[in-house]
This record gives C-alpha cells, sequence and structure tokens, in this order.
C-alpha cells in the first residue's frame, strides 16, 4: 500500500522521474558521489563510558558515495560508532577524518546529517516547516520553504505539508524526518535504526525510499540497524560489530534495484546471522 | 450531521441545567419562607441589588478598581516568575544560586504576610499589589521551570545536530516546549491572584470588590454580600475562559488541546 504510494509519487513527480530514469542502469555506484559524498576515516578508535569500553581500536574507512551498513548484537558499539563519526560524542582515543568532495573549501562542504530511531519531530510546527528546520540558518524564510515543499516531494508527502505531526502516522513521521535530513543535500547521512519502530510493510516501502534517494543524490550513507535482512537490502558494504572491533567486512555484489528474497541475499543474510549467532561468546 | 445543531444545543445546555436549578429552588425557598432574607437573600434580590448597584455607578468603580489592582499585581509577580523560571531552567548557576531560597519562601503562605504588609505600606495600593504579585509569582516560575526541565531532550539533540543557534534552540525548541506547562502555571497564578486581592481587600482597604462586600456586611446589606461573592465567581470563570481560548490558540499543535 504505502509502496504504492511511494512509487505512484517518485513518477508523478518529474524531477524524481527524471532522477530514477537517470539511475535506472544497475550501476553500484550512484551518479554523483564523486561531488556530492564525504569520505570517512576512522583511525585506532577508542571509546569508553565510565572507563568501560565500548569502542577499541577501531579502524575504518568509507568511501564517498557508498552505503555502509553496520550490524551487531545490542550493545556491541555500533550505535556509538555511529554518533562518534557524526560528532555527537567525543572520542577517548584515535582519530575520525571526515573529508569533503575534492576541492571544495571548507565552508561550502556538504553537512552531515542524521536520522534517529524516533522521529523528533517539533509537535508545534507544520510539516513544512519541521523539514525547513534542516536548512536552518540557510537562506531566506521563502527559499527555505520552497527547499522544504521540493524535499517533501520527494518522499511523497507534498499533501501533508500544513499539518501538524500528531496528525501523522508512524512512517510518515518518518519520512518527513527523511525529509529533514535530506533536504540540506548532506553529504554524509547517518542512519540510526530509522525504520526499527515501523511494521513490516511500511519498513519495505522506506528502505526503497532510501535506496532510491541514496542513489539519485549520491550522499555516503551509513546505516546502524540489528535488522540484517534490512542491511543486506540496502548496503554494498556490510560491517559486523562485536565488542567494539570490527568482526566481519563483507561486500554485497548484487545490483540494484534488488528483488527481496534474492538467494544471493538470502544466503548473505544467513552467514551473517550465523556469524552473530554462533560467532560470539554465547553460542546458540 | 443533520442532527448536529440539536446536539450542540444540548451540549451547551447541559452544564447549565444544575446551576440553573439551583437557582429556582434557592428563590422558591427564600419565597416561601423556609429561609430568612435575613441570611440569604433571594436571587431576585440580589439582581436588584447588582442593578441598583449599577445605576449608582459604585458597582462599576469597584470592580474597575479590583480589575486594575489583580492585573497589575499579576503582571509584575507573574513577569519576575516568568523571567527566573526561565533563567533558572537554562541556567544551572542561576538555579543553583535562586532555587533553594525561592522554595523556603514559597512554603510561607504568603496571606500570612497581611499583618507585616500593612505595616510596611499601610492599607495602600503598594500592600495589595506585592500580596497578589508575591502570590502570583510562585505557580508561574515553578512551571516555567519544570516546563523546561521537561523539554525532550531528544529534541534538544536534533535541533544541535542540525544546526540551531541558541537563540533558535531557544525559540523555536525550548519555549514551545515549556508552554503547556506555563500556561497550568498560569491559570493556578490566576486563581490565586483574585483569591489574594479579595482578601487583601476585605481586610484593608478603602475601594475595590471587598471593601464594597465588607461594608454591606456593617450595614447588614447581604444582598450586596452575595452579589460581591458571585461577581468573584464570574471573574474567576472569565479568567478560566480567557486562558482556555489563550490554550487553545497556543497549544493547537497538541491533539490534548484541540478543540473537540
Amino acid at each position: 500500500m504505502l509502496l504504492d504510494a511511494v512509487r505512484r509519487e517518485a513518477f508523478s513527480d518529474p524531477v524524481a522521474e527524471a532522477r530514477q530514469t537517470g539511475s535506472s542502469a544497475p550501476a553500484r555506484q550512484p551518479a554523483e558521489s564523486g561531488r556530492r559524498g564525504i569520505a570517512v576515516t576512522v583511525r585506532d578508535l577508542h571509546k569508553s563510558f565510565d572507563g568501560h569500553p565500548v569502542i577499541e581500536g577501531l579502524n575504518l574507512f568509507l568511501p564517498a558515495g557508498g552505503f555502509t551498513a553496520v550490524v551487531g548484537r545490542s550493545g556491541c558499539g555500533k550505535s556509538t560508532l555511529l554518533r562518534l563519526i557524526l560528532g555527537l560524542e567525543t572520542p577517548t582515543g584515535g582519530r575520525i577524518d571526515l573529508e569533503g568532495p575534492e576541492g571544495s573549501p571548507r565552508r561550502s562542504e556538504p553537512p552531515k546529517r542524521i536520522m534517529f530511531q524516533e522521529p523528533r519531530l517539533l509537535p508545534w510546527a507544520r510539516v513544512v516547516d519541521n523539514v525547513a528546520v534542516g536548512l536552518s540558518g540557510q537562506g531566506t524564510r521563502a527559499e527555505r520553504r520552497e527547499r522544504a515543499l521540493a524535499a517533501l516531494a520527494e518522499v511523497g508527502l507534498s499533501d501533508k505539508a500544513g499539518q501538524w505531526p500528531a496528525t501523522l502516522s508512524g512512517g510518515q513521521r518518518q519520512r518527513v524526518a527523511l525529509a529533514r535530513a535530506l533536504v540540506s543535500r548532506p553529504g554524509l547521512l547517518a542512519l540510526d535504526e530509522p525504520l526499527g519502530a515501523l511494521d513490516a510493510l511500511t519498513r519495505i516501502g522506506m528502505q526503497d525510499l532510501i535506496e532510491r534517494i541514496w542513489r539519485a543524490q549520491g550522499f555516503t550513507a551509513l546505516l546502524v540497524t540489528h535488522d540484517v535482512a534490512e542491511a543486506v537490502a540496502l548496503a554494498d558494504r556490510i560491517l559486523v560489530v562485536e565488542a567494539g572491533r570490527i568482526a566481519l567486512d563483507l561486500r554485497v555484489d548484487v545490483p540494484r534495484p534488488r528483488r527481496r528474497g534474492d538467494p544471493d541475499l538470502a544466503r548473505l543474510e544467513g552467514r551473517i546471522l550465523d556469524h552473530l549467532l554462533g560467532g560470539s561468546e554465547t553460542p546458540a | 450531521m443533520t442532527t448536529s445543531k440539536r446536539d450542540r444545543l444540548r451540549d451547551t445546555a447541559i452544564p447549565w441545567l444544575l446551576p440553573a436549578a439551583i437557582l429556582l429552588g434557592w428563590q422558591a425557598a427564600v419565597s416561601a419562607g423556609l429561609v430568612s432574607n435575613r441570611f440569604m437573600p433571594a436571587p431576585l434580590d440580589v439582581v436588584r441589588a447588582g442593578w441598583e448597584a449599577g445605576r449608582t455607578g459604585e458597582l462599576w468603580t469597584n470592580l474597575g478598581v479590583s480589575t486594575l489592582r489583580a492585573l497589575a499585581g499579576f503582571v509584575v509577580g507573574g513577569g519576575i516568575g516568568f523571567a527566573l523560571g526561565l533563567a533558572n531552567g537554562l541556567s544551572r548557576l542561576s538555579e543553583r544560586l535562586t532555587d533553594t531560597s525561592v522554595q523556603m519562601v514559597r512554603n510561607v503562605p504568603h496571606l500570612s504576610l497581611i499583618p507585616l504588609v500593612i505595616l510596611w505600606f499601610g492599607i495602600g495600593e503598594e500592600a495589595k499589589l506585592f500580596l497578589v504579585a508575591l502570590g502570583v509569582f510562585f505557580p508561574i516560575y515553578a512551571n516555567t521551570l519544570h516546563g523546561i526541565r521537561s523539554v525532550d531532550p531528544g529534541l534538544m539533540e536534533m535541533g544541535r545536530v542540525y544546526g540551531m543557534s541558541r537563540t533558535e534552540l531557544f525559540t523555536r525548541v525550548v519555549l514551545p516546549g515549556a508552554l503547556p506547562s506555563i500556561f497550568v502555571g498560569l491559570r493556578y497564578a490566576l486563581g490565586i491572584m483574585w483569591l489574594t486581592l479579595i482578601v487583601a481587600e476585605t481586610i484593608s482597604a478603602s475601594s475595590g470588590l471587598g471593601y464594597m462586600a465588607m461594608q454591606a456586611r456593617e450595614f447588614m446589606l447581604v444582598d450586596v454580600v452575595v452579589l460581591a461573592i458571585l461577581i468573584y465567581a464570574a471573574l474567576g470563570k472569565l479568567a478560566d475562559a480567557l486562558t482556555r481560548q489563550l490554550e487553545r490558540a497556543c497549544l493547537a499543535w497538541n491533539p490534548a488541546y484541540r478543540s473537540a
């Protein structure tokens, strides 16, 4: 149902349609990757809370424009890793370097954005104003509004622009949050289990939406999730984090658009689950 | 949809059934001589007293004086309470410096200060202004502080990550988030405002509604005393209704405050 709604919206919107057809070839690298994405380099990262180590000597390179998923058991440090990269936490040791598109001066670098597990919309602001929050400090009020409306069209919610968030469904609220994250054309989008609270069908619709927009815009995407199927469906690289380190680093060489239930994806999912359930200190 | 007009009429009528029945019963009881009108005047006598006081202008003068006092005290006390609530909600230092003292003073019933206030200010306007301001201060202060404290930290984090400046964070996240709680304080404060003023005017004043009631008692004009009491009730209801309207306008985003 939602899936249909998303698709219909995509094809009734000429801009989105152009993007869709422009990137419809099963190329793995998105069209604008070289220009938009932020590359992330993490060296010997350490983080502890009150003396308890959460991240212990983690090394990682995320190329610009890639879609990486981080999976792991709860408490393995995957959300902390994401928050560290976003600058929401300060590392105890090591360093994180973000490198914007080549040659762009420091001030005009595309921003980094995050989508939380909860939508975190301002309940007292209309939907369009919530999206415009993503443009804080940029342009005039009218410009912000115009870009916010365009971003709402991209997630298929043009007709909800004037509503209060309280009147939307859970999936619609998360789509508003996605529009807010994307309206500023970020170079890095971090997704912290953003679909965890949604029902299965809505979740699939959202996954397709995120994939479509990522392919059109070419930002670097970093998805933290406990849903292995979701990671396998979306990412071109999957990191399994265990005890504060990367235990497994897998490429997903399945062409897009991916079909749900694809045997290659299922095999990969099985392999990761085996690792998660059998490879850690508490064997299944 | 077809019966909606009749339904609405019924809905507005229902809350007034009980007061109307009481009035009728009261009038009947006095007319039948069950209650002596030296202790309890009939509603019609009260209406007559109101008409008389309105005709001579005495009622309007006293009403105006009281309203002005109430509002002045409310603005001063509420303003200080709001400002201090904001300051203590936003700054740890300010809170640590002042909150303990405020909590100590809060536990003193402010009406117990009346003898002291009369000694300080006599029975002039300052005494009433001081008492009303003091009474209004605490609910506004406490609820503003609580409102700011209870703003969703997730929204604060979101605002910071999305590059809001400190001013934006305040006007777009903190203040609207604290507003429902501030309104609770406002309604408490309005109740305390009337209560304080009436007590202060009854004890020490030479004008105002409370004074009018006390004068009437001197001359055994029971109908005027009851009239004054009914006016208090009406003023309280009016203040409450105005706040409700304001709430509905400012908190339209909140499903709990949307009109049915």
